[in-house]
């Protein structure tokens, strides 16, 4: 019976994701064909001249979640080790679920905290390299940052717990310092739960859409001219989601190459946040 | 009995409203707070309204010309064109508000010298030729951000139809966007150097200020109501609903709704002057 119903369960949880990858790619279809890999790889999206290159929406999306990755990932990673290794029992759990109860503050919440403390305080740091406003795409970067710490620190200390602590007195027995152990130790053997930890932030950093809304600047088309200069990611820019929950989509339903244009928006982010958070729920099981 | 009386008088006016829905079509800027109104009549009267925004203007005249809609929405005047190309209908224009679009810019901006452009100046800037105030009569050196209203807004739609004629000959250009009055009144008030448009009703004088536009005749006219009531200033166009002779049945129903204070507030809601303000 059991064994029945978690068959059919499983079943329908299969149907149900090819059934969406499904309604995305069939939405979608028109652009596919007009324009090929063209669309993703078009610099240029002007609706009106029925013009869509998704890939400046690719490249603010990937950047933004690098750049939140980048700084959340060795942050995130450090508070986990000192939660998991050196704090005592008691602390370690009333630190560990306030952590987790940051993770589930909704994400227009650090919009406006974005709003209110993060796009004054870019504005006016980074000012001698003249940003046009406090909306860039490192604004979203850092905001993002801060969203995904909890997720990063209770999945990558779930990790190390997950350690065996006789491992830890053995290498302790042989003479190895702590530090030491969670060097040579700890952190190899809990190498995959980590990674499985970033590549589940990255899957909701690539997803996130509203917090970034607010503070992307939502400007089209901005692709840098040198892929070697830090000087873009001061500038405004626009992600798949930014571009998905804006005024457009609205605007596109009724035309069908606008509209499959928006769609194909869809399934791009439906991939790439779904291979991320597969790739890193496969490493997690393996892991456990 | 009385129970299947109502029934079937419900049945019968049910079945005669939406046998003779009223169907409105035309402006996505008049359309706002008529879509609305629509919806609080569909709840409150029991109208059966069908609103939709096919070609903008010109669709809703054209459509109210050839009798397939029973209300046109407009934000411009019916021409004498459109009347001579629908004979058979008497185009009836109700008046209930109007849209003006300011040009805003922050504090610094204003306090180093720039209070008006004329429209080469204003196409320069859009265009991205500009890109800096000092060459637009600006005291400081300091670098334009231009915060474009998002696509579908009708204080865009204001914007380039007074600058370029039509949305399809506006350059294509990427400039960070706002969408909402109030997004669009705080980005600009908090940032260096910037503009954008806004509806004049919400330019503040305080961290926002409009600046006064010059059309082809070069004599700088401010976005005050007096000015936008009497379309001195360049960039405001009235928005009419519009019926085949003076309206009667549900669409007066509706249009008298509109005009009430009730959807005259709706007016001002979306951001347009309402009749009241146009008085003065």
């Amino acid at each position: 019976m059991t064994r029945a119903l978690s068959w059919i369960l499983s079943l329908t949880a299969l149907a149900s994701l090819v059934l969406l990858v499904g309604v995305f790619t069939w939405q979608s279809s028109v652009i596919w064909q007009r324009d090929g890999i063209a669309y993703v790889t078009g610099h240029s999206w002007f609706y009106r001249q029925q013009q869509f290159g998704a890939f400046s929406l690719l490249y603010g999306s990937i950047v933004v979640s690098s750049m939140a990755l980048l700084l959340a990932g060795p942050l995130g990673l450090g508070a986990a080790l000192f939660i998991a290794e050196y704090l005592p029992q008691k602390t370690r759990l009333v630190l560990k679920s306030l952590i987790e109860l940051l993770a589930g503050i909704p994400s227009v919440v650090y919009g406006l905290l974005g709003i209110l403390l993060l796009r004054g305080w870019v504005y006016e740091t980074f000012e001698r390299f003249e940003p046009l406003s406090g909306d860039t795409l490192l604004t979203a970067g850092i905001l993002l940052a801060i969203m995904l710490l909890p997720t990063v620190v209770s999945l990558s200390e779930d990790a190390l717990r997950a350690v065996p602590a006789s491992q830890r007195r053995a290498a302790r027995a042989l003479g190895l310092t702590r530090a030491e152990t969670i060097w040579s130790v700890c952190l190899p053997q809990a190498r995959r739960g980590i990674t499985s930890a970033f590549l589940l932030a990255l899957g909701r950093s690539l997803g996130e859409t509203v917090a970034i809304f607010l503070v992307v600047g939502r400007q089209d088309n901005n692709v840098p001219h040198s892929w070697l200069s830090p000087a873009p990611l001061l500038q405004a820019g626009q992600t798949l989601t930014s571009k998905l929950g804006g005024a457009e989509t609205n605007i596109a339903y009724g035309d069908p190459l606008h509209w499959s244009a928006i769609m194909g928006l869809g399934l791009i982010l439906l991939i790439l946040t779904g291979a991320a958070t597969l790739l890193g729920t496969v490493r997690r099981e393996r892991n456990a | 009995m009385r129970p299947i009386l109502t029934l079937g008088l419900y049945l019968a006016t049910a079945g005669f409203v939406s046998a003779a829905p009223l169907k409105i079509n035309g402006s996505t800027t008049v359309n706002l707070p008529v879509a609305e109104a629509a919806e609080i009549l569909r709840a409150e009267n029991k109208l059966d309204i069908q609103v939709d925004t096919q070609g903008g203007s010109g669709g809703g005249i054209s459509m109210l010309g050839d009798g397939l809609v029973q209300m046109g929405m407009s934000s411009k005047p019916v021409s004498e064109d459109d009347r001579k190309k629908y004979p058979q209908c008497d185009f009836h224009e109700t008046r209930i508000g109007e849209d003006a679009v300011a040009l805003i810019v922050s504090k610094d901006v204003w306090e180093s010298g720039v209070h008006e452009l004329n429209k080469a100046q204003i196409k320069d800037l859009y265009g991205g030729k500009v890109t800096n105030w000092r060459d637009l009569g600006g005291v400081k050196s300091q670098r334009i951000v231009f915060f474009n209203k998002e696509p579908g807004r009708g204080t865009w739609e204001v914007f380039v139809h007074w600058l370029y004629g039509s949305p399809k000959l506006a350059p294509q250009v990427n400039f960070p966007e706002v969408g909402g009055n109030e997004e669009t009144r705080n980005k600009v008030g908090s940032t260096r150097g910037a503009i954008s448009q806004l509806s004049a009703s919400w330019a503040d004088g305080k961290t926002v200020f409009a600046l006064a536009v010059s059309g082809d005749d070069g004599q700088p006219v401010e976005p005050t109501p007096n000015h936008i009531a009497t379309h001195k200033y360049p960039m405001s166009r009235p928005l009419f609903v519009l019926t085949n002779g003076a309206p009667v049945g549900d669409a007066k129903t509706t249009v008298d709704f509109l005009l009430s204070p009730r959807g005259q507030k709706l007016v001002e809601k979306h951001g347009y002057l309402p009749l009241k303000a146009l008085a003065k």
